[in-house]
């Protein structure tokens, strides 16, 4: 191990799960069942980090928020949006763009 | 995660310790301009696989993060460029960049060309040749380039979550084990193949990296 750290190996910044290849899934077929799944992964990503930083890592806030209005928890869904804006002010551009349409 | 760290640490192995070259000098306007937020361009595919644009697009994203990035989510921007008939990043990667800096407020997009895509069946074996390359939205110049023809053995699955996520992903994952195996396989040769990429602005090793060794150009490797 010393010889990988000198090479600069690092833990990873964030803890994904199964996150990315569930909403992958979903996203191709398209399920009731499938969204359960990627949602119960991304209340994972949220609340268990256990990364270096230990916070959500870029996006999933904003990916959840994003289903939860698709799946009629709007006001739900548009909190975890703002929390994305919070969490990472460079989001801001895009994300109240997506707010504003979901509001309409 | 374990399946990061095990990469990070065969890239290492495989591509920065031998190399003399350091980050600062293979990348130094990644240096100047210190991008913060990047988004990732749908994949300009020129293979005959049809499937492997849509397959790559979704791999660039976590590793992405994990080097320290803001990455605006592909699953949002895809439906922006599907809506905006963008999908196709042809028309962008010689152009100007500046409507993402003002529609999204990336500092970067990173292009990605698939010049091969071939699976085994019996082997389980992924060849995917793909060059990356990353582009200022203000200036246009290309920050960082680089391109690996990377094999990937499918039949090893790390499993994301350790041995209870890849339990309870076991459901999901029968439903469609091709097209994960896919997705795991492009993952793992992005990866690869960023591992010299400068660390961005969430990593601890942000802007501090400068004098680690950079890998060449062109790597070709097998990957587990």
């Amino acid at each position: 191990m010393i010889a990988f750290a000198s090479c600069g190996t690092e833990k990873s910044l964030y803890s994904w799960y199964d996150s990315q290849d569930a909403t992958y899934i979903y996203t191709k077929k398209g399920t009731d069942e499938l969204l359960t799944k990627a949602m119960a992964q991304y209340e994972k990503v949220i609340n268990k980090q256990k990364g270096v930083r230990k916070t959500v890592p870029p996006g999933v806030n904003a990916e959840y928020g994003y289903l939860l209005v698709k799946a009629g928890k709007k006001e739900e869904g548009l909190a975890l949006l703002k929390a994305e804006i919070k969490a990472y002010p460079e989001s801001e551009t895009f994300i109240s763009r997506i707010i504003k349409q979901l509001e309409k | 995660m374990r399946k990061y760290i095990i990469l990070g640490i065969v890239a290492l192995i495989m591509s920065s310790c031998a190399e003399t070259i350091t980050r600062g000098t293979q990348y130094p306007k990644m240096y100047e301009e210190k991008p913060l937020s990047i988004v990732v361009m749908p994949p300009i595919n020129q293979t005959n696989s049809v499937e492997a644009k849509d397959y790559f697009y979704t791999t660039l994203y976590a590793p992405l993060c994990e080097k320290g990035y803001y990455v605006f989510s592909p699953m949002m921007t895809m439906e922006m460029f599907q809506s905006e008939s963008a999908y196709d990043s042809e028309m962008f990667i010689e152009g100007n960049l500046a409507q993402f800096r003002n529609i999204l407020g990336a500092d970067a997009a990173l292009f990605t060309i698939i010049k091969s895509w071939k699976r085994n069946n019996v082997g389980g074996v992924l060849t995917a040749g793909v060059e990356y390359i990353l582009r200022s939205t203000k200036t246009g110049e290309t920050l960082y380039q680089r391109e690996g023809l990377i094999k990937v053995d499918t039949s090893v699955r790390s499993g994301g979550g350790g041995l209870l996520g890849a339990l309870v992903d076991l459901a999901a994952t029968a439903v469609s084990t091709a097209a994960t195996d896919k997705v795991v396989a492009g993952r793992k040769c992005t990866l690869f193949v960023l591992s010299d990429m400068p660390e961005g602005r969430y990593s601890p090793k942000f802007d501090q990296d400068q004098k680690l060794p950079a890998g060449k150009k062109f790597i070709k490797a097998t990957v587990k």
